[in-house]
């Protein structure tokens, strides 16, 4: 660290960076927000198991998926609300500042994470028409761990946003 | 961006706040706001009333049960005037830095021209 003990601009925008780096650091999910997430994206990929893709008499239907999804993600996120006392919505990939296109750190997550959704979809669609039943479980499992690891690096470049000011100075 | 200083974001409990709620999340609760900037209740109230009556700050008053919650939330030109208060103290911060510069140079031997010199802490702001 600087020495800012004689600069009173400096010590005003260092005590403005340690700040930052507290509030940062208060945005590390609890415990629980791990097993959620796992729990959102196994919910996702079981969609192609559903009965659109799969005509067993045990098949259930795509809201059976989807409202569980969306149920357990309001929940996340009230919980991660309310633990953290910060809300953050929804965050564009870049914005525009002086003319200029900022883009933020969590890019190549969040374009990951998209393409991963995707691609680990379409896979399994495939192999369950081929009847591959086996290899669309093992693709889904891994796209499961990938969207958790993405899910990670969301956050952990949330937490970088939070340190650097967002874009502000 | 126009680098001015912005007489209603100069006190540090107020640059703290705005520059704190800059930062990235859409809203920040009271108790959050308050152990992160370090201040006290009564503080943060005062202060972000200020920003409020400015329009500086937008707060939302709720409840969860029985237990009251405040939210802040930076506005449009609040984030504007504290841009231009943050380029205003890095132009400070980076003319004190030139200044401290000269004064060394001009205390610099001759001899110790070719030499690398340790980094001397900054002298005190002519601002």
């Amino acid at each position: 660290m600087r020495d800012v003990s004689r600069d009173p601009a400096a010590l005003e925008l260092e005590l403005l960076r340690v700040q930052r780096g507290r509030l940062a650091d208060r945005m590390r999910p609890p415990w629980w927000y791990l097993p959620g997430t796992v729990i959102v994206w196994a919910l996702f990929f079981a969609g192609p198991f559903t009965s659109r893709s799969f005509s067993s008499p045990t098949s259930v239907s795509t809201w059976a998926i989807v409202v569980p999804i969306l149920a357990v993600c309001c929940l996340l996120q009230w919980g991660m609300t309310r633990a953290t006392g910060m809300k953050a919505g929804p965050r564009p990939l870049r914005i525009l500042q002086d003319g200029l296109f900022y883009y933020r750190p969590g890019r190549p997550a969040a374009i990951a994470s998209a393409v991963v959704s995707v691609a680990g979809l379409g896979t399994e669609i495939s192999l369950i028409r081929h009847g591959l039943l086996w290899a669309a479980i093992v693709v889904a499992a891994l796209a499961v761990a990938a969207e958790v690891t993405g899910q990670q690096a969301l956050l952990r470049a949330i937490r970088q946003d939070l340190r650097g000011g967002g874009g502000a100075a | 961006m126009t680098a001015r200083p912005d007489p209603l974001i100069h006190p540090i409990t107020r640059l703290s706040i705005c520059g704190l709620l800059a930062a990235g999340a859409d809203w920040l609760e009271f108790a959050a706001l308050r152990d992160v900037a370090g201040i006290s209740d009564s503080v943060l109230s005062k202060q972000s009333r200020v920003l409020e009556d400015a329009g500086y700050v937008e707060v939302r008053k709720g409840a969860v049960g029985r237990r009251p919650r405040t939210w802040f939330r930076l506005t449009a030109e609040g984030r504007h005037a504290l841009e231009g208060h943050l380029a205003w103290l890095a132009q400070l911060e980076e003319e004190f830095s030139a200044s401290t510069r000269d004064v060394r140079q001009a205390r610099s031997l001759p001899g110790d021209r070719d030499q690398s010199r340790p980094v001397l802490p900054p002298l005190r702001g002519s601002s």
